[in-house]
């Protein structure tokens, strides 16, 4: 099928951030809080960077260009991805934020009039499931705990207001089209509700009323980027003909 | 933390094998983190996870002495003297 420029974008913001979220979570290789939880998170960082070259396989035959050889400007990751969150509170929170949105995201992709698209949907949220229960039992055991509590109720109090950027794509026509069986807008809602039920049950009332500025869809970068980049592109300039 | 052991099962006629331990703080996370560490590529079908301590653990010297030669028989020795009896008798 012929895509649309916004059936584009969405799909190369989805896979920005999979490859951002991947490439992050996978700096806790053999530095996790404990050895199980090292082997679980870098697991999901794996899962989550086949997600982007899913993503990006759907856009391009040369994935490694997509990915590792455009300017900042050209990427469309939101900056709740790309921050590195180099504590543990700051990279367990952002994980359990980003699931709950990632979840939502593929959720209104299954049954996509974009078949393959739709496909990739069906896949990946087999996997998601399981990353999101993952995030949300660790996440509730440590802030069932006054210690745990104390330690992340700021990191989530700080984070959470940039995860509605995750739905900042424009979405003009892809309803209607089939490409998406759910708004932009209404998956918002749904990530929002979801966020502050999660964090009300342990007293902790976040504020998501602000919109989201989508500044890492507009092409403007965080602080963070760069950092991040240069961990991403390590191996490509040491071997151009290294294959992903 | 607690303790507990993976077994796992492919598909066919084969039991469940012991395929490792690992620690987590409750069952919930100990299924997440079982899957992760025994079974993210598929090694197998199904999978058990026990709480070490719900393992009845058998006494080792009385397996040691149950080591004896009676209850290894393999036949052997009666089949030699069938085959001698019937070498004589012919």
């Amino acid at each position: 099928m012929a895509v649309s420029k916004e059936a584009h974008n969405l799909v190369l913001s989805f896979a920005d951030d999979e490859l951002c979220i991947g490439q992050n979570h996978s700096w806790w290789i053999a530095i996790g809080p404990f050895l199980e939880e090292d082997l679980a998170f870098t697991s999901i960082a794996q899962d989550e960077l086949g997600h982007a070259r899913a993503l990006y396989s759907l856009l391009t035959d040369d994935i490694d260009h997509l990915a590792y050889g455009r300017k900042y400007s050209e990427y469309r990751s939101a900056h709740l991805a790309e921050f590195l969150c180099h504590d543990w509170s700051s990279a367990l929170v952002r994980h359990v934020l980003h699931d709950m949105a990632e979840q939502i995201r593929w959720s209104a992709l299954i049954n996509s009039s974009w078949t393959e698209l739709g496909d990739t949907a069906e896949r990946a949220l087999a996997e998601e499931n399981f990353h999101i229960q993952h995030g949300l039992s660790l996440l509730r055991r440590l802030l069932s705990s006054d210690e745990g509590h104390k330690r992340l109720e700021p990191v989530v109090l700080e984070l959470v207001p940039h995860g509605r950027e995750y739905f900042v794509d424009c979405d003009l026509g892809l309803v209607d089209n089939g490409v998406l069986t759910m708004s932009m807008a209404d998956q918002e809602q749904m990530w929002i509700d979801q966020v502050t039920e999660t964090f009300n049950e342990f007293n902790i009332s976040v504020d998501i009323s602000q919109e989201a500025q989508g500044m890492g869809r507009s092409g403007i970068r965080s602080n963070d980027f760069a950092t991040l980049h240069d961990e991403m592109v390590a191996v490509i300039q040491i071997d151009p003909k290294a294959k992903w | 933390m607690k303790t507990y052991e993976v077994f796992l099962k492919k598909e066919g006629k084969d039991p469940f094998i012991h395929a490792g331990s690992f620690d987590a703080p409750d069952d919930e996370m100990a299924l997440t983190y079982a899957r992760e560490a025994y079974g993210r590529r598929s090694e197998g079908d199904q999978m058990w996870v026990v709480l070490r301590d719900n393992v009845l653990v058998a006494d080792e010297l009385e397996l040691g002495m149950a080591n004896r030669t009676h209850k290894h028989n393999d036949g052997q020795l009666v089949a030699e003297l069938r085959r001698a009896k019937s070498s004589n008798e012919s």
